[in-house]
């Protein structure tokens, strides 16, 4: 393996950060298509609050800038195996629901999923280059059933597409600040501080 | 002894002189002038459904020694509307400003206090010097999906009102327009502009958030703008300019991801590069222009007025000039 700071890992590491941005990019414009006909399918108010949702990772940070690279990957990385799971059993829920009668909306979740199974890829090689590896999944099985009504889990499902609009927003400036930086992920960036 | 004594327009104010008694002798002053005993109820001063221009200094004086014995000043005013309230980020991801104003005057002091909540946490706004009517807040937190909640509340001697406004994060970030736009002709291409900027200064961070922009451009001869979206970069070339028109170009500019387009930038204007006219200033350049003119702004060729022959002293390069400036006013009338 490359050493981290050699020019080829550079370059990978360019690659790697611009086309994630480009993927976050695309999957929040899908995440938000398919937030309005996710809204429309379920018969939901799209302007319903949804409390903060157990095991929907928040995209919601402090002292965002301090963040170091390693940091930011680690969090986008366990973010995104999340949601993975968390779409894989809307997916599941969603056609025992509503069977072939969706289709739309299925091939629509199917392809986000899709999407966010891509974006973890490219996260997990980009802590590859920090020669750290990503951790691994072990003891992160499939999120436990929960025993919610049907109600509950539309406006869960919601929940969790809201909350991955926000991450792939955050996950584009995340590797925005993992470009600007040298490799060498103990240095923090951060803005400057005056208002 | 003197205070302040604020009144609605259109109420009736009753002012008592001091302690001196209701049948007591007394004069009225406002403003130094006296007050007809028409307006009094024995010592008491009766103004009937006040108005504005009745602001002033009220004075009673005891009748024959002249001591003052009250004095207060009256300020006529309304008790505060819906105030009108408006948050915005202009230098995302540091913070974000409120800024408000009342839709009609009060015509008296009023203070305001407003309260920021985000979720359960309380937020400070801290209150701008310049401009009074304004305070900025640093966020705590980015990316979070749980709304602001902006309460404003105006307080005034005759009354209170608040107004309320709910966003999240994203919805209120618009950047200032791009700076100093710059639109230039490009030598020998009579249908280029090339037009440059900057980001607006206000903008912290462009290289984390890029901003990408919006170029509109028409002759002013023309009402229809055309547009060009770029999505990176601060410069752009306009190939399709009509040749010799005047142009007003304006840009403005909005974070890649989230938000909404800032204003307009200040309107630049530029005309393309044209060919130069061949000169009339000399006999011999104006005895070649005879027959063929190539270019629309080629005056038509000059008559037998600048004839060589005919050429004596200055006099006639005076005639010379006056006839091709004519002709050229002829030529610049059928473009």
């Amino acid at each position: 393996m490359a050493a981290a700071d050699s020019p080829s890992a550079t370059l990978r590491r360019r690659d790697l950060c611009s086309r994630g941005i480009r993927l976050a990019g695309k999957m929040r414009s899908d995440v938000i298509d398919l937030l309005d006909t996710y809204v429309e399918r379920q018969g939901l108010d799209a302007s319903a609050s949804v409390a903060a949702v157990e095991g929907v990772p928040a995209a919601a940070v402090e002292r965002w800038d301090e963040q170091t690279g390693t940091q930011r990957l680690l969090e986008n990385l366990a973010a995104y195996r999340a949601f993975r799971a968390l779409l894989a059993q809307m997916l599941e829920e969603q056609r025992e629901q509503l069977g072939e009668a969706d289709a739309a909306l299925g091939r629509a979740l199917a392809a986000v999923l899709l999407q966010v199974s891509a974006f973890t890829y490219h996260l997990e090689e980009l802590l590859r280059l920090e020669s750290r590896g990503p951790p691994s999944e072990e003891g992160a099985g499939p999120p436990p059933p929960l025993h919610l009504g049907l109600f509950e889990r539309k406006l869960r499902g919601l929940g969790v597409l809201r909350e991955l609009a926000q991450w792939a927003v955050r996950s584009a400036r995340d590797l925005r600040q993992l470009a600007k930086t040298s490799l060498g992920s103990s240095s923090a960036p951060s803005l400057a501080e005056s208002p | 002894d003197s205070h302040i004594q604020y009144e609605r327009v259109g109420a009736d104010v009753t002012m008592k002189c001091g302690s001196m008694d209701w049948d007591a002798a007394v004069t009225w002053t406002a403003n130094g002038t006296d007050i007809d005993e028409s307006h009094l109820n024995g010592s008491y001063l009766i103004l009937k459904n006040v108005d504005l221009t009745q602001s002033g200094q009220y004075s009673c004086y005891e009748g024959s020694s002249w001591h003052l014995k009250y004095q207060t000043y009256l300020r006529v005013g309304t008790p505060p509307k819906e105030p009108v309230l408006m948050c915005r980020s202009n230098n995302y991801p540091k913070g974000f400003y409120c800024s408000w104003h009342l839709p009609t005057p009060t015509y008296i002091p009023n203070s305001f206090n407003i309260s920021v909540i985000h979720g359960t946490r309380e937020m400070v706004c801290e209150k701008d010097v310049f401009p009074k009517n304004r305070c900025h807040i640093r966020y705590l937190q980015l990316f979070s999906t749980v709304k602001y909640k902006v309460t404003l509340t105006v307080t005034n001697a005759l009354g209170k009102n608040s107004t309320t406004v709910t966003f999240d994060e994203f919805a209120i970030v618009k950047p200032d327009p791009p700076e100093s736009v710059v639109a230039k002709p490009v030598p020998n291409n009579p249908r280029r502009l090339e037009v440059s900027w900057q980001n607006p200064s206000s903008w912290p961070d462009p290289e984390s958030f890029p901003l990408k922009f919006f170029l509109r451009y028409r002759p002013l001869i023309l009402e229809q703008w055309q547009h060009v979206e770029l999505s990176d970069g601060t410069s752009h070339t306009i190939t399709d300019a009509y040749a010799g028109k005047e142009y007003i170009i304006q840009v403005a500019t909005k974070d890649n991801d989230i938000g909404t387009w800032s204003d307009w930038s200040v309107a630049v204007h530029a005309t393309p590069w044209t060919e130069e006219p061949k000169h009339l200033t000399t006999e011999a350049q104006v005895a070649e222009t005879t027959s063929t003119s190539t270019s629309s702004f080629m005056p038509p060729p000059t008559t037998k007025i600048c004839d060589k022959g005919a050429v004596v002293g200055s006099g006639a390069v005076a005639v010379c000039w006056t006839a091709g400036l004519v002709l050229a006013a002829y030529g610049v009338l059928f473009i």
